[in-house]
């Protein structure tokens, strides 16, 4: 920012000494401009104010001939004729020393180069005398600085070689070892480059110079806005054109008028000059053509406008020359400068406050340097003044700091910020939320969401919550959303959230709806496949279908024509062959009764499935229930309900006749687990007639239940596959078939349950029928519900519901019969007898205490209802298996103690009916 | 939307994940949406030794489509429900 840190050598000495032959004072400052120990630190000056430069240096494009010397423009041409002036009497001298260096003249020895090298300042460039001129002042000094500033920027193209503040004010304080790097290299330079080298190595090596330094350059250019723009853009006040005080002004004139009386002379010695530097320029243009960036560009425009050429340029030129030799001769010195400038920038991205601090430091050295070696001798500055300027100054760069510490504190900000680049931000998260509710929305909630629905209700009941209406979230237009079964209710703060939520989606959704009808009907949603493809539609992702399973609507299609064709004839046939002989008077008496073949697995299975969406209507039918007050559509409902519980009835083939097949159709359909769990499920829906129907139809067929058919599997401790089916299935029959007429039974006359009792009795074979599970229960249940009625019988006054003196006698004779039919196999109805008998071991009976509970509770039942010599029967019949029981408990032949109460319980059960207990039985 | 359904009734259930890779992950169900992605949490992997990098990850987002089974627990499915809701599909289907 200041070159008033200069020592004032006297220039003339200098030239002196520097024509004498390089003989040069060692004390000498080391100005290192330009050199390989450059600091860069010119990189950080501040470039503005150039906006003349091209004017003062003639750049501006063509410029006309009609020159008028007489009468300069006063900024400008004061200062040219004024270094002309100056430089009149040194011109030769300059002149032979601007001239080309011919090879010989390039021959270096140390001593020499180092001398060349400094004199780039302190030669007779008209600059370095220009603080020394009393009469210019500080303007002028600071004019020419600018001046210098531009040309040097101009002639070498490189900004990162200006460097005042390191050459003069302090070398050794900021780069020791820079200077120490630059005097290594110069001495280098000097033994590498011993020996007479040809113009062609010179053009090579200047090539090579060039481009390097256009690369570091470049290179300095690209690095330098990121860390120093606000320094660029603020100008130190006193570099200002505009900044000048109007006493530097007057100044100006003053001169300007003295520079008149020199303008003759002025004007022929440039003309010489001119023809001189014409001549050089030609060759040395052709020499170094491809140094776009040098100082020939200078050149160029100066030949395009000779008549701007000046005296300050022609001193300008012979720097470069110089430059231009120093370069010539050090490619080792480009290179380390190629080198130097990145380590400084990079020690300046981490320490920028650092390398602030120390511009600052510098500044105000440079500027107190200035005060101190100018002030007395530039008397029309004031301390005030000076005071003022230095203030100035300060606060400017006090401004840049700010700025740039803003600068950096805003980057360091932008750059936090930007690790969340590319993440989506939480409404965007929202948003997709939305658009995916909006694909769930369907027109009925409740039946895509069915699943999660029901069971969420029955979760509910069976938590004893309150079987709360449908979870759907449910719009305006009812359309709606499942809403599954969520844990707990929303509360407070989330209820406003699932609201918001709610008329956000229901938004996106008409818009959706509005956009799909302006379209009109062939678009789709336009957010269709917006998040990708469903795949909630199970049947679009079900895997190929690979089996063609017929179903009887699918007889007539395509493929399957023939083999169809073949079992239907087969079919027909048989039916054909039984119609025959049934007319043959095989089944006497009952011409309309038509024998069929027993319902084949598949056939039940498929009226089962339609059973099964029959019930699942009906089902929703009862759902949707209108209230009774509603006439119209109460009476539509009740049509459509009834209609559906008319197919369930059809459906279970109930009233297909006895004999039609065996087992009979209804039977068949129990046969399968989904068979057995359907009943209950219809049953509901049935009236009590008709499930006395079923009931009477289902007690007829008893023994024709696979349930009774393959009890005697259960008589086995193997666990086999079929057990387990038989054991599921009997599981499954007690569970629906039992319980979904176990209300029909419970609520039979006496006079119905002697018919059932005898209609059991004469169908089915009652020994094999109670030595199974269901037959049992069924037993237990018919007992248990004639003892109900018998004890009505006693506690009610009111006599219509009791059963008539036939009745209770027709029920003793069924009961008779029972248990004569019975008696004589007591003891084979306990299956751990059963078991016992089939392995013949004596331990099988250990586990068989939870199976053998049934049967005492029936034979209780019985028990009961048995007359003094039936009971006496029971107890002879069964008095060794009791005491067997009691004797095991007590005699501590069972050790657990739970295994030793069921045995006791069991028997005692039976026990008690006949009103004793297992503790008075005396061993 | 049947399977979709069936898993919001499993959310904070086990339930064991296979992966298309052989990967089966073993975890917490937290959330599943219409494409079947699915949230585990406190996942725990199907012999570790094998893929031990799955050590130390303790929740995850499985994307629908790499999914081949999901292994439900048996005791927090209703079948015979699952057989009806499959019924209501399979008719709700044959409307369409």
């Amino acid at each position: 920012m200041s070159f008033f840190g200069f020592e004032q050598n006297d220039l003339e000495k200098e030239k002196r000494k520097f024509l004498e032959g390089g003989r040069h004072d060692e004390d000498l400052a080391v100005y290192t401009w330009g050199e390989d120990s450059y600091d860069g630190l010119g990189d950080a000056l501040h470039e503005r104010g150039d906006e003349l430069n091209d004017e003062t240096f003639g750049g501006s494009g063509p410029i006309g001939k009609d020159f008028d010397f007489g009468h300069p423009a006063p900024n400008t041409e004061w200062q040219q004729s004024n270094h002309a002036a100056r430089e009149r009497d040194r011109s030769p001298e300059q002149l032979h020393h601007a001239r080309p260096l011919s090879p010989q003249q390039t021959q270096p020895s140390t001593a020499r180069t180092a001398h060349s090298l400094e004199s780039i300042w302190d030669d007779k460039s008209p600059f370095s005398v220009l603080p020394r001129s009393a009469t210019n002042g500080t303007g002028r000094s600071l004019g020419a600085q600018h001046a210098r500033q531009a040309s040097a920027t101009g002639l070498t193209g490189q900004q990162a070689k200006y460097s005042p503040l390191a050459g003069a004010a302090l070398p050794a304080r900021y780069s020791p070892a820079q200077s120490l790097v630059s005097d290594h290299s110069s001495l280098s330079r000097g033994t590498s480059q011993a020996g007479v080298r040809t113009l062609e190595e010179i053009e090579a090596e200047m090539r090579v110079a060039a481009q390097q330094s256009r690369e570091a350059a470049q290179r300095a250019q690209l690095a330098q806005p990121q860390q120093y723009p606000v320094q660029q853009h603020t100008p130190p006040p006193r570099m200002h054109p505009h900044a000048q005080s109007p006493r530097f002004h007057q100044l100006q004139q003053q001169i300007l008028i003295q520079q008149q009386q020199h303008h003759q002379q002025q004007q022929l010695q440039l003309q010489g000059l001119q023809e001189q530097l014409r001549m050089e320029e030609i060759e040395r243009h052709l020499r170094a053509q491809q140094l776009h960036d040098s100082p020939h560009q200078v050149l160029h425009q100066r030949r395009q406008s000779p008549s701007l050429l000046s005296v300050a340029d022609l001193h300008q030129l012979a720097q470069l020359q110089q430059e231009q030799r120093r370069r010539q001769v050090s490619p080792l010195g480009v290179d380390s400068r190629y080198h130097m400038p990145q380590p400084l920038e990079e020690g300046m991205q981490f320490l920028p406050s650092n390398i602030q601090m120390q511009q600052r430091l510098l500044a105000e050295l440079a500027q107190e340097e200035f005060i101190r070696e100018y002030g007395h001798t530039q008397q029309h500055v004031s301390p005030e003044e000076q005071e003022l300027l230095r203030t100035e100054a300060m606060r400017k760069i006090m401004e840049a700091e700010r700025m740039e510490e803003k600068r950096r504190r805003k980057a360091a900000k932008i750059n936090h910020m930007s690790r969340y680049n590319d993440l989506m931000t939480q409404s965007d998260k929202d948003f997709i939320t939305r658009i995916q509710v909006s694909q769930l929305v369907t027109q009925d909630p409740y039946a895509e969401d069915f699943y999660a629905q029901v069971y969420g209700a029955l979760m509910r009941s069976r938590l004893g919550l309150q079987s709360g209406d449908e979870r759907v979230l449910k719009f305006g237009s009812g359309v709606g959303v499942g809403l599954g079964l969520p844990g707990q209710r929303p509360s407070g703060r989330k209820q406003s959230a699932v609201q918001r939520m709610e008329a956000q989606v229901e938004r996106i959704v008409m818009n959706a709806r509005q956009r799909e009808r302006e379209k009109g009907l062939h678009s789709l949603n336009s957010l269709q496949g917006a998040l990708g493809k469903t795949a909630g539609r199970s049947y679009k992702a079900a895997p190929r279908q690979l089996l063609q399973v017929d179903t009887p609507k699918a007889t007539h299609v395509g493929l399957h024509d023939e083999y169809d064709a073949h079992t239907i004839g087969e079919h027909a046939a048989k039916e054909a062959a039984k119609l025959g002989r049934e007319a043959l008077g095989e089944a006497a008496g009952a011409s309309e009764l038509v024998h069929r073949d027993p319902l084949s697995r598949f056939e039940s299975l498929a009226i089962l499935e339609e059973l099964y969406d029959t019930v699942l209507d009906v089902e929703q039918l009862r759902r949707e229930q209108p209230p009774t007050d509603d006439e119209d559509s109460y009476q539509f409902w009740n049509a459509s309900y009834a209609d559906r519980v008319g197919q369930l009835w059809d459906g279970l083939k109930v009233m297909v006749p006895l004999e039609t097949s065996n087992p009979h159709p209804f039977v068949s359909l129990l046969t399968p687990i989904k068979g057995k769990k359907v009943l209950p499920r219809i049953a509901r829906h049935l009236s009590g007639q008709q499930m006395l129907t079923v009931l009477t139809l289902l007690v007829a067929c008893f023994s024709q239940l696979d349930v009774v058919v393959d009890a005697p599997l259960l008589d086995s401790l193997q666990e086999t596959e079929e057990r387990k089916e038989v054991e599921r299935q009997t599981q499954a029959f007690l569970g629906s078939v039992l319980q979904s007429i176990l209300p029909v039974i419970a609520k039979a006359s006496l006079r119905l349950v002697s018919g059932l009792l005898g209609l059991l009795l004469d169908r089915s074979d009652i020994v094999v029928v109670s030595r199974t599970r269901p037959g049992l229960a069924l037993l237990t249940l018919f007992l248990s519900r004639v003892e109900v009625i018998k004890q009505n019988m006693v506690t009610s006054t009111d006599s219509d519901e009791d059963p008539t003196p036939e009745e209770e006698e027709q029920w003793q004779l069924m009961f008779d019969h029972l248990f004569q039919l019975i008696a004589p196999h007591l003891l084979s109805l306990f299956p751990s007898v059963r078991i016992a008998r089939s392995i013949s071991s004596a331990d099988a009976s250990l586990t068989t205490d939870h199976t053998d509970q049934p049967v005492w509770q029936f034979l209780a039942a019985l028990g009961l209802h048995a007359v003094l010599e039936q009971q006496q029967l029971l107890v002879t019949s069964l008095r060794e298996k009791v005491l067997d029981i009691v004797l095991s408990v007590n005699k501590g032949w069972v050790a657990d103690e739970e295994e030793r109460r069921a045995k006791l319980g069991n028997v005692n059960i039976f026990l008690h009916a006949l009103g004793i207990d297992s503790s008075q039985i005396v061993l | 939307m049947l399977i979709f359904s069936v898993f919001k009734t499993l959310t904070d259930q086990r339930v064991t994940v296979e992966l298309k890779n052989d990967l089966s992950i073993t975890g917490t169900l937290k959330s599943v949406d219409q494409f079947l992605n699915i949230r585990l949490d406190s996942i725990k992997v199907l012999d570790e030794a094998r893929y031990p990098h799955m050590m130390a990850v303790k929740n995850c987002f499985i994307r629908g489509s790499v999914v081949r089974y999901v292994q439900l627990p048996a005791e927090h499915v209703d079948t015979q429900l699952l057989e009806d809701a499959t019924r209501r599909e399979s008719l709700n289907q044959g409307k369409r």
